[in-house]
């Protein structure tokens, strides 16, 4: 376990590595966008202060250099803005605990009731409860958050009022309020995941109940709740809980974005927004690079979560 | 019984025949792929309706103009700033925007952009994600690490926030690599960015199946006759492989339109005020208090392509790939 650990673990920095050097590339040597032109005062400047801007940032160093210090900025926090920014670290770490909020409510909602109506599914295999549910869950993952989002907070939060239209409250201070804030933003986001969950679970399970052990529990005189619940859900969860690793990482520059907009959550993806809006370029890859520290990181955990819940992924010789 | 005819006739129906057949048979997919072709030809046929139906065109506004419905005068748009509602007639058969353009014009011209960038993406990605998964299945080895640790980073890098990035950084003055000058606002960006964050999407099972095939007699076969890797790979493995294509297809599709939506609506892929779904999304979400119509209408529209896509993307599953095996269960939208 520890040296799959390991093994992984070095993936994911190699992985966070190679992406960090291909925002670098993307951004910072994109033709036309010069930072000689906007460090050095942009419209207000002069040859003079371009020079002198070219000087303090070093803008005549080789790509490696400047890769190098901007990744120095980036981690400590201290990135040059073209305009003017705060700390785009501390934002960041400020921002993170309201996507959290979002993404990990999103996921257990969705997780829930995929799993949950799944295993109704399959109790009731063939028949109307199974038909009715795949065809909802369809239709559930048919209906894009980004809809799903327009649709409740235009008009359940903006015109008839009745959910909290933008801001945000702490878990710690008001676990009540909290929930009433992220209630639309979290239905917006779980449903269609949800949808897409009672298919994948369900196929699983399908396969599963065929199984030779599933008809010993059976032979033994288990009831057919007990014999799904207890011996065919764990076995047939573990290739879910890989789609939902990627599901849960990819979220923090997916949904997260537009969601956060909509319903002027103060997280993640409104601050990328606002970014976004000022034009600037150095905090955008510096946001690029904590995104993706963040989804490799995630990826990289639930990984290890699944390789400790089936030790055959462990031994497998092929990389992560 | 069909199987039955199909041999007495001397010759056994080959297996996407048969999955044709079943395809063909399946009322549900059927109804889906109707739904499907009805819309796309509705989105294709956009510039006909606005010139033959509605009389308008996609950008022109009409603030003060008077139209009658049901022998009533009306205000396109009213002296308060309210636009008028669906009428169901020629003109503004949908209703009105806020500066009085044809919602309904707008929307089939927004569909069209938003199909047209999806199937652009789809082709990009299908163009770059066959030869990786060729090449790292049936090399192995060092190339398969090479192209998988590539789709990991592909993977990894938020998805929606390099397109909107992307985008972004182009906007500033646009970018000039050699030839190529890429304008502030080009679709090609949107389908670029589209194109390649779904390649791990579709070069994943492929890959998965290239590995599966490459130790296979006629593989063998090919190889001992004096065919070389690429030969192999062209003539021997893509011929297999069109089916996971086939399947991933659709699905890849509503992908692509929805994120393209997403991009849109961020402000980063089509740029208002040329209509695409997630523009229209996001001019309605505005005017939703005095105008709701503006909100519902391309929500549904986009709703029901998505729905068509998934229907058909069901059907040829059942049909292409009853047992599961292809691998294509873990790809969903979002």
């Amino acid at each position: 376990m520890i040296g799959y650990a390991a093994r992984r673990l070095g993936w994911a920095v190699l992985t966070a590595f190679l992406a960090s050097i291909v925002a670098f590339v993307l951004f910072w040597t994109i033709p036309n966008v010069d930072p000689e032109y906007f460090l050095g005062g942009a419209e207000h400047g002069n040859a003079y202060t371009r020079a002198r801007a070219v000087e303090k940032y070093g803008l005549d160093d080789p790509l490696p250099v400047q890769y190098v210090r901007l990744m120095k900025e980036i981690l400590t926090g201290k990135v040059a803005c073209y305009y003017a920014c705060g700390s785009l670290r501390e934002e960041f770490i400020h921002a993170l605990p309201v996507t959290l909020s979002l993404i990990a409510g999103a996921a257990l909602i969705a997780v829930g009731l995929g799993v949950f109506l799944a295993l109704v599914c399959v109790r009731h295999r063939g028949r109307w409860p199974d038909r009715v549910i795949t065809a909802c869950a369809t239709a559930a993952y048919s209906i894009p958050s980004l809809v799903l989002a327009s649709v409740l907070w235009g008009f359940l939060a903006h015109k008839w009022q009745i959910f909290p239209e933008r801001d945000y409250v702490p878990l710690t201070e008001n676990p009540f309020q909290w929930a009433r804030h992220l209630l639309l933003p979290w239905i917006a986001a779980s449903l269609p995941f949800a949808g897409a969950y009672v298919h994948i679970v369900r196929s699983a399970l399908l396969e599963a109940v065929e199984l030779d052990y599933v008809r010993t529990a059976r032979a033994k005189g288990l009831s057919e709740k007990r014999v799904l619940r207890r011996h065919v859900l764990r076995n047939a969860l573990i290739p879910p809980v890989n789609i939902w690793g990627l599901d849960f990482s990819h979220a923090f520059g997916g949904y997260a974005l537009y969601v956060e907009v909509i319903f002027e959550l103060p997280g993640i993806g409104l601050l990328t927004s606002n970014t976004l809006n000022s034009l600037d370029l150095p905090p955008m890859v510096a946001l690029a690079i904590y995104l993706t520290l963040v989804v490799v990181l995630t990826s990289a955990i639930v990984d290890l979560v699944v390789a400790w819940l089936d030790p055959r992924v462990r031994s497998a010789p092929s990389s992560p | 019984m069909s199987e039955l005819r199909a041999t007495r006739r001397g010759r056994a129906a080959s297996p996407a025949a048969l999955a044709t057949r079943h395809f063909r048979r399946d009322r549900a997919a059927i109804a889906w792929f109707t739904l499907l072709a009805a819309l796309l030809l509705a989105f294709l046929a956009a510039p006909l309706y606005a010139e033959h139906v509605a009389g308008t065109s996609p950008s022109e506004n009409h603030l003060s103009d008077v139209i009658v419905v049901d022998g009533k005068r009306r205000h396109v748009v009213s002296i308060d700033a309210q636009p008028i509602g669906p009428t169901w007639d020629k003109r503004y058969f949908l209703g009105a925007d806020e500066n009085g353009r044809d919602l309904a014009v707008r929307l089939l011209y927004g569909g069209r952009t938003s199909c047209f960038i999806g199937a652009c993406a789809l082709l990009l990605t299908i163009l770059l994600a066959t030869p990786l998964a060729l090449a790292a299945g049936y090399f192995g080895g060092r190339t398969d690490s090479v192209v998988s640790r590539l789709l990991d980073v592909i993977w990894s890098f938020p998805a929606l926030l390099l397109g909107v990035m992307l985008s972004t950084a182009l906007a500033l003055s646009g970018a000039t690599i050699g030839p190529i000058t890429i304008e502030a606002g080009a679709k090609v960006v949107p389908i670029a960015v589209i194109g390649i964050v779904y390649v791990p999407y579709v070069a994943r099972p492929l890959r998965g199946q290239v590995m599966a095939l490459r130790g296979q007699l006629f593989v063998e076969a090919a190889r001992a006759s004096g065919a070389g890797p690429a030969r192999v790979m062209v003539s021997e493995l893509l011929p297999h492989l069109w089916t996971t294509v086939l399947v991933l297809t659709p699905l890849m599709f509503a992908n692509a339109i929805v994120l393209e939506s997403a991009l849109s609506f961020l402000g980063a892929g089509v740029a208002a005020p040329e209509p695409s779904f997630g523009v229209l999304i996001s001019q309605g979400l505005g005017n939703v208090l005095l105008a709701p119509h503006l909100l519902l209408v391309p929500c549904i529209a986009m709703v029901l392509v998505v729905l068509a896509l998934s229907g058909v993307a069901d059907g040829l599953r059942r049909a292409f790939d009853p047992h599961g095996a292809l691998g294509v269960d873990a790809v969903h939208g979002q």
